[in-house]
């Protein structure tokens, strides 16, 4: 009977549950979707970090880390990579020459970091290959072929079989360089990353900075939560004259995100949970202080306080439960429709390339995260019917049959 | 069973500078199967004295003794128990819970004692017929006129088999032929089933119907006759 009561209740004022339940709707589907984004942005950076940048994991020289010169190769560089190949759940294996130079075109000249790279095996391990946007991709055919960003073409006025210069100090510190011809656009979402890397072949750089030898090892997993265990493989394949990085280390800003994305996502769901908190108090309050004498007459024909405190904690975690049920559930249908065709930022997009994000996001909120922002609003519900109950308990009796309101 | 009132004082706001005594020194006895009316003038202290002798209220001196169980002894838990297993209340605002049924209101205290749901059930529909509201169990009180609620309230009142019965003025708000078919109905109650009522009222018709009139006058008993 005390359910049956607490049920109707809570329905006995049907605008004014209404308008709260309506209120708890709006607020979640607006909070889902939040979290929602902001955790399709922060998994849309790191897939994008680690798929056009970082790969899993990256082997260096110690002195490579302090300082990207050309004499910081990493020695056994190609039979380092070859024994990481054939591990099981290596996907592919990428060797890299690298050196930062000029580029220049007729135009204007920037600098970059000129990527020396074996095209097939480049092509297993970063997806360069799936964001080139006009010509062709790096091939053995042609002399001196070049991959540039859009955004770089743009800068330098240059076109496919344009003509560039690259500039870079060889191994003996003397400037050297040569002429490519740019066979290809590539477009990550990245912009910062694309203004600032070309690739060519890794023979052709080897041949002008006169050293035989590369500087970075990037690798691709199967599966992107098993980095530490391959890591300390690697590390031993590696033996000391390589430091074996995860994506996390080399990015740091990405990982630190990461960190903070699950906290700030509670902190923003425990906030708004708190303020529902206090519209359900405040609702509470109005029910119970409307019912005083009712309330007096329960007491006087023998409820104890526990079973009004029970009553009252009944209607808050029913009207509580109701808001967040149909809430959550509607927010879950719009996740997975926002989740199906995506959000996409039009001009806010170029906005986004700075921090690697795609121009479309398909938000993503996880099962945990509906129950845990259902059980946090139940508790909220429960806690926020103590005070009105308090208020109607501590009100003496003869008091509360004679209330007006 | 036998209800003994010993100089029963009621002050509100002691410790002030304005004091108000709403009984004063108050000895009475009343006997089991009485039909007995306080009247008198609005804030003579009728509604305090009935709320002392229902345990809703400590008096400030004196007691209330109901057989060999002395009232302003007991804890407020054992208060609360003593009232829904032996009092009986009705309100001049029939104070039924609006979301429930008829039959739901009758039924609701008798849970509070914890009973069955048969054993619930059965008895507020003998009660329900008993006061001529059978036909009317399953309406909710907003679709029963004023004296089909006060009988609703009368059958809440017997449904946990109380002691007495307690009415705070239960005819003020209806009109003339409600309160003649209520006191009707609680006469017959009095008569067959030998259940006593005290009522607080001033409508003569209620006092007229009395067997055993106190009349209240500034706190203290002013007269106590028998009709």
């Amino acid at each position: 009977m005390l359910l049956k009561l607490a049920w109707k209740n809570v329905w006995r004022n049907q605008l004014r549950s209404g308008i709260m339940v309506a209120a708890m709707v709006f607020g979640l589907l607006g909070l889902i979707l939040m979290v929602g984004f902001v955790k399709a942005m922060t998994d849309n950076m790191l897939e994008n970090a680690i798929k056009y940048q970082t790969a899993h994991l990256q082997i260096h020289n110690p002195d490579f880390l302090v300082n990207e010169e050309l004499g910081a190769w990493l020695p056994r560089a190609d039979d380092t990579a070859r024994a990481i190949r054939v591990m099981t759940g290596v996907e592919g294996v990428t060797v890299r020459h690298v050196v930062d130079g000029m580029l220049a075109s007729a135009a204007s000249a920037r600098g970059v970091r000129i990527n020396g790279i074996i095209v097939a095996d480049e092509a297993v391990v970063t997806s360069l290959g799936n964001s080139l946007v006009e010509g062709n991709m790096l091939s053995e055919k042609g002399r001196n072929p070049i991959l540039v960003s859009r955004r770089s073409a743009g800068k330098l006025n240059l076109r496919i079989k344009s003509k560039v210069v690259l500039t870079f100090s060889d191994l003996e510190g003397k400037m050297s360089g040569a002429a490519f011809r740019v066979c290809g656009f590539f477009n990550t979402p990245s912009s910062g990353f694309d203004e600032g890397n070309v690739y060519v072949r890794r023979a052709d750089l080897m041949g002008y900075t006169g050293l035989a030898q590369s500087h970075e090892i990037a690798v691709r997993l199967e599966n992107g939560n098993l980095i530490n265990t391959f890591k300390s493989s690697m590390e031993a394949i590696a033996g000391g004259s390589g430091i074996v990085q995860d994506w996390g280390e080399i990015q740091p800003v990405l990982a630190a995100l990461k960190g903070t994305m699950t906290i700030s996502n509670t902190i923003i769901i425990g906030v708004f949970v708190l303020a529902l908190g206090f519209g359900i108090i405040n609702i509470m309050l109005m029910s119970v202080f409307e019912r005083t004498r009712e309330f007096g007459m329960l007491m006087a024909v023998g409820m104890t306080g526990g079973r009004v405190l029970k009553l009252v904690i009944l209607e808050s975690l029913m009207l509580g439960g109701v808001g967040s049920l149909v809430g959550l559930a509607a927010s879950s249908l719009m996740i997975a429709v926002t989740g199906r065709i995506g959000l996409p930022f039009g001009r806010m997009a170029e906005g986004l390339g700075a921090f690697g994000v795609d121009a479309v996001l398909y938000p993503e909120v996880s099962l945990s995260t509906y129950l845990g922002t259902l059980a946090m609003l139940l508790v909220t519900s429960v806690l926020a019917a103590l005070y009105p109950a308090r208020q109607i308990l501590k009100k003496r009796l003869s008091d509360a049959l004679t209330e007006k309101h | 069973m036998t209800i003994t009132m010993e100089g029963l004082t009621k002050t509100y706001n002691p410790d002030t500078d304005f004091p108000v005594t709403a009984v004063n020194d108050v000895t009475l006895k009343v006997e089991q199967g009485e039909f007995m009316a306080v009247m008198g003038p609005s804030g003579s202290g009728k509604t305090t004295l009935l709320n002392m002798l229902g345990g809703i209220d400590r008096p400030c001196e004196g007691k209330v003794i109901i057989d060999d169980i002395e009232l302003t002894g007991l804890t407020d838990k054992e208060l609360i128990s003593f009232r829904r297993d032996n009092i009986g209340f009705i309100f001049q605002d029939f104070s039924l819970l609006p979301v429930l049924t008829a039959k739901e209101n009758v039924e609701f205290v008798m849970q509070l004692q914890g009973r069955t749901r048969d054993a619930c059930e059965e008895r507020a529909k003998e009660l329900l017929d008993m006061v001529g509201l059978s036909d009317r169990s399953n309406n909710a009180p907003g679709k029963l006129s004023g004296g089909q609620q006060q009988r609703v309230a009368v059958a809440r009142a017997l449904a946990p088999k109380p002691k007495f019965v307690l009415a705070d003025e239960p005819t003020a708000s209806l009109d003339a032929q409600s309160t003649y078919g209520l006191l009707e109905i609680m006469w017959q109650l009095n008569r067959k089933e030998g259940t006593t009522f005290i009522f607080s009222t001033h409508d003569p018709r209620v006092i007229e119907s009395a067997k055993r009139v106190i009349v209240f006058e500034d706190g203290r008993v002013a007269e106590d006759r028998r009709q």
